[in-house]
Order: structure tokens, then C-alpha cells, then sequence
């Protein structure tokens, strides 16, 4: 068990000049259960194989524990990693499969039985030892490629992306697994994905990546109550966000046709200083209200129900701005969380206001959180 | 890897529709019994006998010489000169005796072949899985071009290289000598070789030896004991192919050897003299050339059909 530092760390990949990762600093805690998300191409499974030793560190440096790891084959590092394809050896054993990595820094025979066999009763694998991974289903190699990495008693687990290959039942059953799993061993994780709801579900906290760098680390909670920019505010979260450009006149912004919202005070400073009477408002779909004809007034805004997708336990509208006059807006979706017992229907006019003070306000030129 | 290995998952398969339909042995093409059969089914029934009979033919034109040989070497000389051609004969084993009695006895000729053929294939797969999993990793500018040039210049004809190769080999005293024909024989196996193994490893998920180096391995532990047992097909199959290249050598083993080194084809050669051909001799030593070879080609079937098809090693 060790805390795990990345300080600068940086990859640039041969014959390109945007760095894969750039500066990325990160500090993991001790048995902190850490997931790196974003989206294809963000740089997360290049940080993690750094952290692997599987990719070179061309700029900054990686601890785990007190030691600086930077420079270390991968072998010295004492991780253990599970892969996207598992990559199970085919040619052993579920138990050789599982013991690999003892036999290789030369456990006794007896003690490697011993650790394979409590980790196979763990994970529920004991009748499958004599097995060949091919002889397995999907979930069943899954958790095998899990065993290796749990015999080994690492001082870090990596995971790179390793429910993707799962259907999506299995996918969900695994993931609370994992993660239940993980505070049970108390190791220190750090699990890569691309699926946000996976991020939020398993992560004590989670970190997200854009082109190369780090946007936000923070608990699932906070990214999703208070995101740092746009990014975040747009990939966290299911359904997405609502965002939009809007502009300001006098203290508010200016919604839709005569829908107004003021601004505080902060917020105003902001953009003063920044010089712009652009703003970028987002709310999530459930932070609005569907208010009834008599109710509205200037915070409410018409929306044209173009789909309603039903869950049962929720119904989620989406809808055009009726009567938006910027060009821009009217192509903007509007998602809304609706009461699932008595959804709008289809081609309806909705009236919808944003529950005051769950505005989000971003800046519309560097797309940073401003103050509220 | 093993065929022979049947999947027993948990989950139970189920005979799907498909293979239902398969079952019925006219494919899965075929029609519901008592539907009127379609042009698909009609055409697809056609292809298949035109199919038949050309592999008939293939298959003729590769055995009946062979057959044609191995008979003959158990014949007379008038049965085997005979202008009628003899199906039913008494059978001999003169022409074998004569072989390995006499003056010019065929042992060492044997021992020649297996020495220079064996050791250069074993070479050849040795030094080409090594450069073949070098060339399968690397991560470089111009990878293809290399890989070309290094099969290219297994594409150049014998007689090109022969006459500088010998030049060379006289300087390094290495004419008539089993070290100069398992060199020269490399010269055509290790490109080959190199360009085989290096398709085998390809194939081999970089996730597989990346998962042994954190595991605790080095490269040359990961490449050994996890990417080596998967390759086993790759380096039969190219074991093998080398051996036969060698095995069957004519060309430079007429320019390099002397009789410290001549192999088997340089022996039939020497019963083809100006005074005639001895045709029951020459059918034996034939068969002494080709026999070996099929018997390791049967023996190392499986893994010959697999590696030649390649795919055989991702582990579903």
C-alpha cells in the first residue's frame, strides 16, 4: 500500500508535438481508490501506463510510496495491472495464470498455492483453476485477470478500462465488485475509464482528462455539483448538462425572448474584469421546474417538446427554446427532468424555469467557472 | 492452442439454428427438405463438384510421380526399365543394398544432409524468432521497408549469390566444409525465417508480455515464457519450411561441397553419369530425399495447418 505522486509528469509520443500528457500532477492517498476519465484520446491510459513504466516519462516524475519510480522497469515497481483484454496467458492454468507473478520473484510452491487459492475463493473462481482462460466466459476471465492482480499484494492496482469488454449488466454487477473489493484489500487504485457513470460509482475521487490535461480532481459529488469549466460540466453528469452562450444585458442574462436571470453580483465583477458581455449558463435537467400557464413570468421560458424518453423512474424531456431569437440558441436541446407519473407529450409547449441558485455560470471566452 | 482441446464453459452451447442447418450436410445454403431448390443452391452444388474434380487432378499430379518413385525403387533393373510400365513385380531391396554397400556408400551423404540441413534450419528459427520479435516490436519509421528488404533479398535466384558467396567461402576456408553449407543455406533461411516469426508474433497481443513485465518479468523472461509457448506453431512451421529449403538444396551444394560435405541431392546427381542412369538407384535415393521429409511434415501437422493459417494464438 503506498500513495502514489505524479508531479509534472509529461509523455510526449515520438513525431508529435502536443504532449500525450502533459504536467499532469496528481497525489493519490494511501488506499485511495483514484479513476482518471475522459474522454478517447484524453492521455488516461497513457498516465496510467506511466505509472506502469510501460511508457516513458519524458518531463516531471512518479512516486509510489517514497520512492521515485520515474526511471524503473516495471518489474521493480511492485504494481500489479489488470488490462482491458485481460491479457490471461492462454497457454496456462487459471492457477498458473494466477500465480504467475509469484513464481517469478520465486514464492515457495506452498505459499503461491496458498495465496492463489484464497484469492480464487475470493473471487469465486476455485472450481475453474484447472481451467484454460479460453474455457471461461467473459466475466469469468475478468475475474481471473482480478485474481492476478490480488495475489501479487501489490502496492498499487492499475486497471485499464477492465469492465469494457463485460455486456452491460455484468458491467454494473462488476463494477460494485470491484470496488466493494477494493476497500475490502484497502489498496491503492488507480482505475482508468471512459464511462463517466463508472467514474462517479466507483471513485473516491475522480480526475478528468482533456487532450492531455488534468481538468479537475475532485470527489464524484463536488464534480458534479461544482465542475471547473465547461468540460466537466458537460461530461459529467447523465444526461448531460445544459449549456448554452447567452448574453448579458444590464445584471442578467438574457435567456430566451423576454426569460431573464439575474447575476450576482461576483459574477458581474467577473465579467467586467474579463470584458465581455457574453456568459455561458448551464443547469442540469433537473434542476428546472415545468411551471403551469399562470406561473409564468420573466424567469420562465416556453420549450417545444421534440422527444420524451421515459425510464419509469424518471422521464427526461427534450425540447427546442420556443421562441429563442439568437440563431444560435434555437438549435441548442434542452434537457429537463419531468414527473415520470405524468410526463409532457410529444410536440407540446412546456413552460420551464431553472430552480433559482442551481444556475452554473461559466466564462464564455475561457470557459472557467466563475463566481456566484 | 491445442485442437485437440475442447472449450468447456460453464455457460452450455446451445445448438443455434445454424448449425442445425448445417447439420443436414448440404450447408447452409440449403433449402428446407421439399422446397424447390434455388439457383443459389443449384450453382453453390455446381462449384462444388468443379471443386472436387480440380483438387482430384491437384492431387494426382503430386502423388502418381511419387508413387511412380517409391515403386520403382523396390524394382529389377529390367522391371524398371521395362518399356511397358510394371505395376505388379517382385520386389526388390537390391537397389537400397547397392546404395549403402560399395565404393561410394550413401551414409555419410545422409549424415551431411541431416548436419547441414538440421543446423541451419535450427539457426534459422533460432536467430529469426529473435529478430523476428525484434522487428514485430519495434515501433519505427520505414518498419514495412525493412521487413521487405529483409524478404527481398530472400527472393534474389541462387545463381546471383553463388558465385560471390563462393569467392568469399574460399577465403574463409569454408568450401567442402558443413559450417559453410548451414551458412549458405542461411542465407536463404533466416530472411524467411525472419519474416515469419515476426508475423507469428504480430499476432501476439503486446497487452500479453506488458502484463508479464509488471508481473515481475524482464523482456527476455516475458519473451520466454509467455511469448515463446504461444509461438509454438510459428516456430515449428518455420522450423520445418527451413529444414525442407535445406534439405532439398541442389544448387549450392554442388558449388560448395566436396566429400567432406556432400549432401543427398549431390549424390542422386552423381548417379546420372555419361555411361547411363541408374534408374532403380536413383528412385531410392529419392525416396531416401523425400520420405523424411513428409514424415515431418505429418508429424507436425497441426501445428503446420495452424501456422500457416496464422491466428492461432490469441488465446479465444
Amino acid at each position: 500500500m503506498a500513495r502514489v505522486l505524479y508531479d509534472e509528469a509529461t509523455r510526449v509520443y515520438p513525431g508529435s508535438t502536443q504532449p500525450a500528457v502533459d504536467a499532469l500532477d496528481l497525489d493519490i492517498a494511501d488506499g485511495e481508490f483514484l479513476v482518471l476519465v475522459g474522454p478517447s484520446g484524453c492521455g488516461k491510459s497513457t498516465s496510467l501506463r506511466m505509472l506502469a513504466g510501460l511508457e516513458r516519462v519524458d518531463g516531471g516524475r512518479i512516486a509510489i510510496g517514497e520512492r521515485d519510480v520515474t526511471h524503473l522497469p516495471p518489474r521493480d515497481r511492485d504494481i500489479a495491472m489488470v488490462f482491458q483484454n485481460y491479457a490471461l496467458y492462454p497457454h496456462m492454468s487459471v492457477a498458473d495464470n494466477m500465480g504467475f507473478a509469484l513464481r517469478v520473484i520465486k514464492v515457495p510452491k506452498d505459499e503461491r498455492n496458498r495465496r492463489v487459492l484464497e484469492a480464487a475463493r475470493l473471487l469465486d473462481l476455485e472450481e475453474f483453476l484447472d481451467r484454460k482462460p479460453k474455457a471461461l466466459s467473459g466475466g469469468q476471465r475478468q475475474r481471473v485477470a482480478m485474481g492476478r492482480a490480488i495475489v501479487r499484494e501489490p502496492k498499487v492496482f492499475l486497471m485499464d478500462e477492465p469492465l469494457s469488454n463485460l455486456d452491460a449488466k455484468l458491467r454494473v454487477q462488476t463494477r460494485t465488485q470491484v470496488a466493494a473489493l477494493q476497500r475490502r484489500l484497502g489498496t491503492t487504485t488507480v482505475y482508468v475509464t471512459h464511462d463517466q457513470v463508472e467514474a462517479m460509482t466507483m471513485g473516491d475521487r475522480v480526475a478528468v482528462l482533456k487532450d492531455g490535461l488534468l481538468q479537475q480532481v475532485d470527489t464524484p459529488l463536488r464534480l458534479y455539483q461544482q465542475p471547473a469549466n465547461v468540460f466537466v460540466a458537460g461530461f459529467i453528469g447523465s444526461p448531460s448538462m445544459n449549456l448554452a452562450e447567452y448574453r448579458v444585458e444590464g445584471e442578467e442574462a438574457v435567456l430566451s425572448g423576454g426569460t431573464r436571470t439575474r447575476l450576482t453580483r461576483e459574477t458581474l465583477k467577473a465579467l467586467r474584469d474579463e470584458g465581455t458581455d457574453r456568459v455561458i449558463l448551464g443547469f442540469r435537467p433537473e434542476a428546472v421546474e415545468v411551471v403551469g400557464d399562470a406561473d409564468k413570468d420573466h424567469t420562465t421560458f416556453p420549450v417545444t417538446v421534440t422527444v420524451v424518453e421515459e425510464l419509469g423512474s424518471d422521464a427526461f424531456l427534450y425540447g427546442q427554446y420556443a421562441d429563442a431569437t439568437d440563431p444560435a440558441l434555437r438549435e441548442e436541446t434542452v434537457i429537463a427532468r419531468v414527473d415520470p407519473t405524468a410526463p409532457p407529450s410529444k410536440g407540446a409547449r412546456v413552460f420551464l424555469r431553472i430552480v433559482p441558485g442551481k444556475e452554473q455560470l461559466f466564462s464564455a471566452g475561457t470557459g472557467l467557472r466563475l463566481p456566484t | 492452442m491445442s485442437t485437440s482441446m475442447t472449450p468447456r464453459s460453464s455457460v452450455p452451447r446451445q445448438a443455434g439454428p445454424d448449425q442445425a442447418v448445417r447439420g443436414n450436410g448440404h450447408g447452409i445454403l440449403a433449402a428446407p427438405p421439399g422446397m424447390p431448390q434455388s439457383p443459389l443452391e443449384e450453382s453453390s452444388r455446381r462449384s462444388r463438384w468443379v471443386v472436387g474434380i480440380l483438387l482430384a487432378v491437384a492431387l494426382l499430379w503430386t502423388l502418381v510421380p511419387l508413387l511412380w518413385m517409391l515403386l520403382s525403387s523396390f524394382k529389377n533393373r529390367t522391371d524398371v526399365t521395362s518399356a511397358t510400365p510394371q505395376v505388379l513385380f517382385a520386389p526388390t531391396l537390391d537397389n537400397y543394398r547397392n546404395l549403402f554397400t560399395g565404393s561410394n556408400n550413401l551414409g555419410p551423404y545422409i549424415w551431411h544432409s541431416v548436419l547441414a540441413a538440421g543446423i541451419s534450419a535450427l539457426l534459422a528459427v533460432c536467430l529469426g524468432a529473435l529478430a523476428g520479435y525484434g522487428l514485430a516490436r519495434t515501433q519505427m519509421r520505414g518498419k514495412k521497408h525493412l521487413a521487405f528488404w529483409i524478404i527481398s533479398t530472400r527472393m534474389a535466384p541462387i545463381a546471383a549469390v553463388v558465385v560471390p558467396l563462393f569467392l568469399i567461402f574460399r577465403g574463409l576456408g569454408l568450401i567442402d566444409s558443413i559450417p559453410g553449407l548451414v551458412l549458405a543455406y542461411l542465407t536463404f533461411n533466416l530472411p524467411f525465417a525472419i519474416w515469419l516469426m515476426s508475423a507469428f508474433f504480430a499476432e501476439v497481443p503486446a497487452s500479453l508480455e506488458e502484463s508479464a513485465l509488471v508481473a515481475g518479468c524482464t523482456r527476455w523472461q516475458a519473451f520466454r515464457t509467455v511469448i515463446l509457448p504461444l509461438t509454438k506453431s510459428g516456430l515449428v512451421t518455420t522450423f520445418v519450411l527451413c529444414l525442407v529449403f535445406a534439405w532439398n538444396d541442389y544448387a549450392f551444394a554442388v558449388v560448395f561441397s566436396g566429400p567432406n560435405s556432400q549432401t543427398l541431392p549431390i549424390a542422386a546427381s552423381q548417379l546420372v553419369t555419361q555411361t547411363g542412369i541408374d534408374w532403380g538407384q536413383l528412385t531410392a535415393i529419392g525416396t531416401i530425399v523425400v520420405v523424411p521429409m513428409m514424415l515431418a511434415g505429418l508429424a507436425v501437422r497441426r501445428w503446420l495447418v495452424t501456422g500457416l493459417t496464422l491466428g492461432a494464438v490469441t488465446g479465444e
